[in-house]
Formats: C-alpha cells, sequence, structure tokens
C-alpha cells in the first residue's frame, strides 16, 4: 500500500492524474483508430464495433439528459427512430404538402439531405415532448415518454403501407462502396467520427454554463428558477439537443452503415431499458462513463454469445472435442441484469466511475467531507415547520 | 447603492377554502431592515412565495423597480432584483459548494469571466465562514451551513431586495452569530431585508421596521416599539398556542 501511495503522491507532483487521463484517453483512441487496420480482425468484429459506437452515442446522449438534465425519459430511442424512419420515408417518397400543392420528390434528396431532414424532424417531436414534460417530474416523466414511445412503435408496425411494418424501412444507402471489406472500413470511421463528434458536443454543453445549468435543475427545479435559472428553456433546450444527436445517429446508422434497415423491434421498450443500464453501469452522470459503458457491454454480450470452455489435460467429450461450448442464449442478458443489480445497489455512481473520479483528480479536493460534517453539529432539520 | 422600489398592492392567496394571503398591500423604499412576523400559518412563507414568483396571487399585484412581477416566473423576479431563502434549506446537493455559487452567479452575469466569478464567490464564502467547504458536494454540509450557502448564493444575484425566510430556525447559535453579522453587512451594502420569523423575539432587536401577518392579513405595519404595543398584534400573539 505505502508503495501504491507513493506512486500516487509522485504521479500528483511531476505529471498530474488529469494528464495522465488525457493521455490514456489518447490511447484509447490510437486504439480505435488502429483496429480496423489489423488484418486478423473479421468484418464481424468491426460490425460489433460499429453497433458499440452506436450504443455509446445512445447512452451517452442519455446520461445528459437523465444524468445530468435529471430528465429520466424512456423516449430517447422513439428519437432515434423518429431520426431513422423519417429519413428513410423522405428517401422513398419525398416530401409533399398536398395542401399547398408543392412537393420534393424523392430523387432530389441526397441520403445526407434525407439525414438532415430526420435530424431536424427528431429536434422538432423533441421540441413538442420537452414542452408537454414541463410540469411532470420523475415517475410520471417516464411514463409519459414510455407511453410516447409504445405509441410510436406501434405506429410504425401497423401502418405498413407506409413504414413497412415489421420488416422495417430501408433508408437511402450513404455510402456506395462496392467492396465488402473497404465498404465496412470506412462505415467503422464513420460512426467512430460520430460517437467522437457527438461526445464533444456534449460535452462543450456540460461543461458551459448551461450544463451547470440542467445539473442546478436536476437537482432542484423550484430553487434553480429561484435562483435565475430559466428552468423551462433548458429543459426543452436539453431535449431537443439529445433528440437530435439520436435522430442524427439513428438516420446515419441506419443508412446502411451498421444496419440496412431500421424495424419496430428496434423501438421496444426492453432495448429502451438496455440503453439505460448501459449509462447506469458506465456512470449515469459521466457522458465518457456511458459511453464506455455502453461499448463494453455491448461488446461483452456479443463475446458472451458462445462459451467456450477448453478442457484440461487432453481429456476429450464423448463426441471427440476437446471444448465445452456453452451456448449462453438469454444468460448473458442474466448476467447482465446482475451486474446492474450489483451496480444500482453498490455503486450508484457507475462501475466506471473510481477509474474517472481518480484520473479527475477530484477525489483528492473532497477527501475531509466526511469529518466536516460533525464540526457544526447544530440542531438543524429539527425544525421541521412545513414550507409552502 | 441600487435604488430599491418593492410594491405590493392588495395581494391574496387562496389555496381551496383557505384565504392563506389576504389582501396585503405594503412598500419597501429604502435599503431597510424589515421583520416579518406571524405565528405559525399566518402566511409568512405563502407571501414570499408570491412575492418571488413561486406562486401567482390569486388576486392583487405586485411590483419591483418599476416592473411588474406578479405572476412572473421566479427566475424573471429573480433577475429583477428580488432573491430568497428556503424556509427548509434546498442546496443543491449533488454540486458542489462553488457550483452552487456558480449558477445564480453565471444566471445573473452570462457575460462575467468564470475567474472573476468564482473569485466574489470566495469572497463572500469567506464572510460566511464557509470558504474552507468550497469544493465539498453541498449534501455532505450541516444543516446550518446550508443555510449559509443559500445566504451565500443570494449576493451572487446581487439583488436589491432579499426575502430571508426563518434564517435562524434551527441553526446552532455560533452559526446564528454569522448570520446576524451577514444580515448587517447586507443591510450596510445598501439592501432591503426582509426577515421573516414566527418568533417576535428574534427579529424585535434587528428590525427597523415590522410588518406583522395573522390569519394572512397584514394587521400592522410600523416601528417595532409601536408594534409591540399594538393591542391586535397582542391579541393574535397571546390568542394563539406557539407550537415553538
Ligand atoms: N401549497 C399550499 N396548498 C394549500 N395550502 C397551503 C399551501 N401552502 C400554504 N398553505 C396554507 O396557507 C397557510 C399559510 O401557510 P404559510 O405561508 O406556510 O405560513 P407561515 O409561513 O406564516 O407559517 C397555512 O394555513 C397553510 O396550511
Ligand atoms: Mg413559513
Amino acid at each position: 500500500m505505502a508503495i501504491l501511495n507513493r506512486i500516487e503522491s509522485a504521479i500528483d507532483e511531476s505529471i498530474g492524474r488529469r494528464r495522465l487521463g488525457y493521455a490514456l484517453l489518447g490511447l484509447i483512441i490510437l486504439f480505435f483508430l488502429w483496429f480496423p487496420n489489423d488484418a486478423s480482425q473479421s468484418n464481424y468484429a468491426k460490425t460489433v464495433f460499429i453497433s458499440g459506437f452506436f450504443y455509446a452515442i445512445m447512452s451517452s446522449s442519455w446520461a445528459l439528459l437523465a444524468g445530468i438534465a435529471g430528465q429520466f425519459s424512456f423516449g430517447h430511442m422513439a428519437f432515434m427512430g423518429i431520426g431513422a424512419y423519417v429519413a428513410g420515408l423522405v428517401a422513398r417518397d419525398g416530401i409533399v404538402f398536398a395542401s399547398l400543392g408543392i412537393g420534393i420528390t424523392a430523387e432530389s434528396f441526397s441520403a445526407i439531405g434525407t439525414i438532415i431532414i430526420g435530424t431536424l424532424i427528431a429536434g422538432l417531436v423533441g421540441l413538442v415532448i420537452g414542452w408537454l414534460l414541463l410540469r411532470l417530474r420523475s415517475a410520471y416523466l417516464a411514463l409519459f415518454t414510455i407511453a410516447f414511445s409504445e405509441l410510436f412503435r406501434i405506429m410504425m408496425l401497423t401502418e405498413y403501407d407506409y413504414t413497412g411494418g415489421s420488416n422495417g424501412l430501408s433508408l437511402r444507402p450513404l455510402l456506395q462502396i462496392a467492396d465488402i471489406d473497404a465498404a465496412r472500413q470506412v462505415e467503422y470511421y464513420l460512426m467512430f467520427a460520430l460517437l467522437i463528434v457527438c461526445l464533444l458536443a456534449m460535452y462543450w454543453v456540460a461543461n458551459s454554463p448551461i450544463g451547470l445549468f440542467l445539473r442546478a435543475m436536476r437537482e432542484d427545479e423550484d430553487a434553480a428558477s429561484a435562483l435565475g435559472v430559466n428552468v423551462v428553456r433548458y429543459k426543452i433546450l436539453v431535449f431537443v439537443f439529445t433528440s437530435m444527436i439520436v435522430g442524427l445517429a439513428g438516420a446515419i446508422f441506419y443508412s446502411d452503415v451498421g444496419s440496412e434497415r431500421i424495424i419496430p423491434e428496434q423501438l421496444e421498450v426492453l432495448q429502451m431499458s438496455l440503453i439505460i443500464a448501459y449509462a447506469v453501469i458506465g456512470g449515469m452522470e459521466s457522458l465518457i462513463g456511458a459511453a464506455a459503458g455502453a461499448f463494453i457491454s455491448r461488446y461483452l454480450l456479443e463475446a458472451m454469445r458462445e462459451v467456450v470452455i477448453s478442457l484440461p489435460l487432453g481429456l476429450t467429450l464423448p463426441d471427440g472435442s476437446d471444448a465445452f461450448v456453452w451456448e449462453t442464449g438469454a444468460w448473458r442478458f442474466a448476467v447482465f441484469g446482475v451486474v446492474m443489480v450489483f451496480t444500482l445497489r453498490y455503486m450508484r455512481n457507475g462501475l466506471l466511475y473510481p477509474i474517472i473520479t481518480w484520473f479527475s483528480g477530484r477525489d483528492l479536493a473532497m477527501q475531509e467531507t466526511v469529518a466536516k460534517r460533525d464540526d457544526d453539529d447544530d440542531l438543524d432539520e429539527q425544525a421541521g415547520a412545513s414550507d409552502e | 447603492m441600487s435604488d430599491i422600489n418593492l410594491l405590493l398592492n392588495r395581494v391574496s392567496k387562496r389555496f381551496g377554502g383557505n384565504q392563506a394571503v389576504d389582501h396585503v398591500s405594503f412598500s419597501v423604499t429604502k435599503p431597510e431592515l424589515i421583520g416579518m412576523i406571524g405565528p405559525n400559518g399566518a402566511g409568512k412563507t405563502t407571501l414570499t412565495n408570491l412575492m418571488s414568483g413561486m406562486l401567482k396571487p390569486t388576486t392583487g399585484t405586485i411590483y419591483l423597480n418599476g416592473r411588474r412581477i406578479d405572476g412572473h416566473p421566479a427566475y424573471d423576479v429573480t433577475r429583477a432584483g428580488l432573491g430568497r431563502t428556503f424556509q427548509i434549506t434546498r442546496a443543491l446537493g449533488r454540486m458542489t459548494v462553488l457550483e452552487n455559487m456558480m449558477v445564480p452567479g453565471l444566471a445573473h452575469r452570462p457575460r462575467a469571466r468564470r475567474l472573476d466569478l468564482e473569485e466574489r464567490a470566495h469572497e463572500i464564502l469567506g464572510l460566511l465562514t464557509i470558504d474552507h467547504l468550497t469544493n465539498e458536494y453541498s449534501r455532505a454540509l450541516s444543516g446550518g451551513q446550508r443555510k449559509l450557502l443559500e445566504l451565500g448564493r443570494l449576493l451572487m444575484l446581487e439583488p436589491s431586495v432579499i426575502i430571508l425566510d426563518e434564517p435562524f430556525a434551527g441553526v446552532h447559535p455560533r452559526l446564528q452569530e454569522t448570520i446576524y453579522q451577514y444580515i448587517h453587512r447586507v443591510h450596510e451594502d445598501g439592501k432591503a431585508i426582509i426577515l421573516i420569523s414566527h418568533d417576535m423575539d428574534a427579529v424585535f432587536e434587528l428590525s427597523h421596521r415590522l410588518l406583522v401577518l395573522h390569519h394572512g392579513a397584514l394587521i400592522a405595519d410600523g416601528a417595532p416599539q409601536a408594534v409591540r404595543s399594538d393591542p391586535a398584534v397582542i391579541e393574535a400573539y397571546l390568542g394563539h398556542d406557539e407550537d415553538d
């Protein structure tokens, strides 16, 4: 232990934890940049990573909405779906304002055009939902957004003439690269770049005064308001901002980058719950924590599809093979559930929180907290006269 | 010194059949130290909520520095120059003490340099003797320290009128002393202070003027000595069983 402490203090003095953290982050980014160039990696592995990046965007933006701004929404997947479905519909049918007699044909939209429109509509719906949610708190907000999300999913399922129903809807392919290997490579970098851009944008917001106001709103809306924070404005703003991020991510991911079609099944409450679970495991109040939580969870869930246990000492199974293959199937989700329960019970800030705090050096400033609590042992909270 | 002009004109608030605030009129036009007293349930907190924009009056109007503020959202009233604390403290728990100060700081002066605001925050926290807690999460503070933090946050808003709802209730005597000093300083700074308490003795010494609420109505408004010997006030206090 003494050695560890000495290493720690040496690091604090010479390099600084923060810089060490940035260096580590740099290495991780380098790894991701290098990964698809590793010839031994299959296209399947790259696909897993691409979907990992997508879920990292979903969970980190949910962390901004729920963990930082305190809006525990279940509508996140629906906003993603709006981005994707709108892009797909525009790509197929164009835009028609029947009453005005104006129409823009589908052909006149590029894939990027459809993605932009999908993103904007997701933001617009975010504006409306944010406004409708203004007076709802905690459980009511969750219930409302579940209802909204289910309503959207069922609409997509039943209006199959337009949406393709359970078969889903394909969007206009964003990249048109014939060679599969080359295509996968570009898709990988595109999704990774999108993740980085989204994280940067969200960190910029979180570290600006807006981020401070969002957290104040999360802690106590009335107090924040009394301190001069326009709670209505920031609540709507965070809904619009995160809706646009996931709308964009959805429209790009399903434009044949990560998946060739959006299906209503993707919008089920279970899928939304997974997004939340990833964020909780990684750390709801940390964007990078939630992103890492999602990526690692996706990766492990994939890796655990099949567990291969090699037999020792040259033993063989009756069929002559030397390994036991366990088809984990749904069991991996059970393991995942246990991890989530453990996190909520013992590490409310997420499994990655200790690491992130250590690198930020925040724990240094906090060390004395416990001692000071009893310093001024006043009679507080006893005067329980009711407020309001 | 900023100009001060708070004007309440026949302000009322009903909760169902309960007339919590009953046609209250008064004005504050100079940096006074005003005590607002009344037994528990007299309507002091409700009146504070009406003035600070947390509640909308059933009838009546409120003007602050020439702007009509009744029914305006709380943040707007705050920006117009009225700051308040809460009877039950409302620290932003999972934010540090400094962040608690920076929220009103940046809300009030969005264009200021963060460093300047932080410097000002440190200064105020020093005045309140809680500068050693700057980087603590405010939920780790004792109740008394949280009250001090609320008082500090107010100053970041540079308000012209401050309403303190029961600032001494349940606070350790040592911290109460700090609160007294705070009140004097803020008053010398040229701000009007409305000091709310259900306990007449607590504010009697401090105030230049007393407002007395009873069953939602303002039954006295004047110099402390005169108010104290007012038969209606004596009746209101003696005719009531005080619970603390
Ligand atoms: N939100 C509310 N809804 C209904 N009644 C309320 C509400 N707030 C206060 N009251 C009632 O208004 C009256 C005045 O309360 P309050 O303003 O808290 O008094 P004080 O602060 O002087 O002790 C009380 O009868 C109280 O029960
Ligand atoms: Mg009260």
